[in-house]
């Protein structure tokens, strides 16, 4: 019974997105196209962190795709929309090559590694004048569907459904088995048979694949990038606080997030044009040191709490 | 024995390659000492903070970023000195950090490694819009006569200023080490390294001196601060890359292998100045510690599993 309520939620809520350009304006769209990109975002991390690894590599990955799908374009004469296709088997390509090397380091030596990797594909892009344009960027001649904003909004909620599929899947399937059991001990997990590094090896490609698809949807949808927008820290940063403060470990937790922190961020950027990012430092900080369940995982505690009382006997269960 | 061995040949080839360099590119080897000693400077007390608090601190370039734009303010408003200036910053910056500790760290050392580093990016990332918000993103630079010092060795000409780095990290790993190893406090904070809860069991106050290393290692920062201005010029994002730096160099060293740092940053100082030596592989010097750290780390875990 609960299982068809929230079937029957998930859906209305879908079709209500679905709908949204029939009844918003162009700029209520844009705002939600970002709100969705960094949604999409801060799944795929989420989803990385289920195995108990950190990356900050995410506006690496997310650079990495919107290059890729920009430069098809431009040199190599690809249809726009393919091209996203492109990016994306691209950056989990990437992923699958890189991975062989990162993902035997561990904990504080995987994250900085990954942090390294956005300086590391800036400084490429930067160096590669001819192939990439440099430091300057490159520039497409149409943005794809013409900049029709509806059809722009829904290329972009494609990529979420994408993302929050792959992210349930990985909830719902063996994958989560595995990866829960390498986060809580990768000794007794690869004493039960656990391949851990098959599965470390999937999640980071798939994650990787679908940053570089939303780098490469993002790219499309602007018409432009640089070393600089393309490789941005906030990309790496908002993701973070928004799956921190909505919660880890799950795939509500980072859409909550990303819906709270989204709207805020473009309020917060019409007020404070310099540094309204310290917001994200604080929120990063405060729920880190005070919640760091976050709020679904405090309303999940506070309902479980709830039940336990009402059932009262139920005390000594645990 | 092998392994003895395996020592002796890279401390040959090392030697070997120095001295080609030497006669080659003589200038390839006297910057990459002096940049040797600007990221051992920095790397030290990272060093320290995660050889004996065991944690990574993300926001040490960005402690480094705060003590130049403070050491800015403070040269500008009373027209001193960096190398006078960087007393009162090295004992600032001391303050903020014991601060810092205090109010998040201190919270933070029970939780899981993720927490933690997850914390101290917050923190960095806080410090940088703190100083974009305040002072904007615009480049700043204060610039000194003694810095242009140069000295004429034959045809050789080179500025000599930068030596000042390799002095202070030298002086820096005497100075822990003589610290550490002589002084009551100093064997405490060694003890706490090693294992927290034995030392509390005889009676060393933990958190004391866990909060004093940290101070004691923002104060170091803070000193590196004031005297990196004099060096190049300052902007938010400055003290990020160093972050990435230093902890490549201390991996490369190993946890708590002070002086093990000052051979890692000759080695990465070394190989990015060989590197901009060319004009076509200039604009790659910066990736080099990131080869290096994978290097370093994936043949460390293989030598493991032999082991």
């Amino acid at each position: 019974m609960k299982f068809k309520t929230s079937y029957l939620v998930a859906a209305v809520v879908a079709a209500i997105m679905i709908a949204f350009p029939t009844f918003l304006g162009a700029y209520p769209l844009n705002v939600a196209r970002s709100v969705m990109t960094y949604m999409a975002l801060a799944i795929t991390w989420d989803m990385l962190l289920r195995s108990g690894q950190i990356s900050f590599g995410i506006a690496g990955l997310f650079g990495l795709g919107s290059y890729a799908s920009i430069l098809a374009v431009l040199r190599g004469g690809m249809d726009p929309l393919l091209s996203i296709v492109f990016a994306t088997v691209f950056s989990g390509a990437m992923a699958y090559a890189l991975g062989f090397a990162i993902l035997r380091l561990r904990a504080m030596y995987f994250s900085i590694t990954t942090l390294a990797l956005m300086e590391i594909f800036r400084i490429v892009i930067h160096n590669m004048h001819d192939f990439s344009g440099g430091p300057e960027g490159v520039v497409l001649p149409t943005v794809i569907f013409g900049g029709n904003a509806s059809a722009l909004y829904w290329l972009c909620l494609g990529g979420l459904f994408i993302t929050i599929g792959a992210s349930w899947f990985f909830e719902k399937s063996k994958m989560h088995l595995a990866l829960t059991a390498i986060r809580n001990d990768e000794t007794s997990a690869r004493s039960n048979g656990v391949n851990i590094f098959k599965y470390l090896l999937i999640t980071f490609v798939v994650t990787s694949a679908m940053q570089g698809m939303m780098g490469a949807i993002q790219v499309q949808s602007y018409g432009f990038t640089a070393p600089d927008t393309a490789f941005d820290a906030n990309f790496t940063l908002l993701p973070l606080a928004i799956a921190l403060l909505g919660g880890i470990h799950s795939t509500v937790g980072p859409m909550a997030g990303a819906v709270l922190l989204g709207v805020a961020a473009e309020w917060l950027k019409l007020k404070i044009p310099y540094g309204h990012l310290i917001v994200y430092g604080i929120i990063i900080i405060l729920v880190i040191l005070f919640m760091p369940q976050g709020i679904v995982g405090m309303i999940r505690r506070a309902g479980r709490a709830a039940g336990r009382a009402g059932k009262q006997t139920g005390a000594n269960h645990e | 024995m092998a392994k003895k061995r395996n020592a002796t040949i890279l401390v040959a080839v090392i030697t070997v390659a120095a001295v080609v360099i030497l006669f080659w590119r003589p200038t390839v080897l006297i910057y990459g000492l002096q940049a040797a000693g600007l990221y051992a400077s920095i790397a030290i007390p990272m060093g320290l903070i995660l050889g004996i608090v065991h944690i990574v601190n993300l926001a040490h370039g960005e402690f480094m970023m705060l003590a130049a734009y403070a050491t800015f303010m403070v040269c500008q408003a009373f027209g001193l000195d960096p190398f006078v200036a960087m007393v009162p910053v090295a004992l600032v910056t001391a303050a903020f950090g014991f601060m810092i500790y205090k109010l998040t760290i201190r919270q933070a050392l029970k939780s899981p490694e993720l927490n933690q580093l997850i914390l101290t990016f917050g923190i960095s990332i806080a410090i940088t819009q703190l100083i974009n918000l305040s002072f904007t993103s615009q480049t700043r630079k204060m610039s000194f006569d003694y810095v242009s010092a140069s000295v004429d060795i034959g045809e050789l000409s080179f500025g000599i200023y930068n030596f000042v780095f390799v002095v202070i990290a030298i002086l820096m790993v005497i100075g822990l080490r003589l610290y550490l190893t002589k002084t009551i406090s100093g064997k405490a904070a060694l003890a706490v390294g090693q294992n927290p809860k034995g030392a509390s069991i005889v009676g060393i106050d933990v958190d004391k001196t866990y909060g004093f290393v940290f101070a004691l290692a923002s104060g170091m920062i803070g000193m590196m601060g004031a005297l990196f201005i004099t060096r190049s010029s300052i902007f938010p994002g400055v003290g990020g890359p160093f972050t990435m730096k230093s902890f490549c160099l201390i991996a490369m060293a190993g946890v708590g292998n002070i002086p093990g740092i000052l051979g890692a940053s000759v080695l990465l100082g070394i190989s990015e100045n060989f590197l901009k030596a060319f004009r076509g592989t200039r604009g790659w010097a910066d990736i080099v510690f990131f080869v290096l750290i994978i290097t370093v780390i994936l043949g460390r875990s293989i030598k493991g599993k032999k082991a």
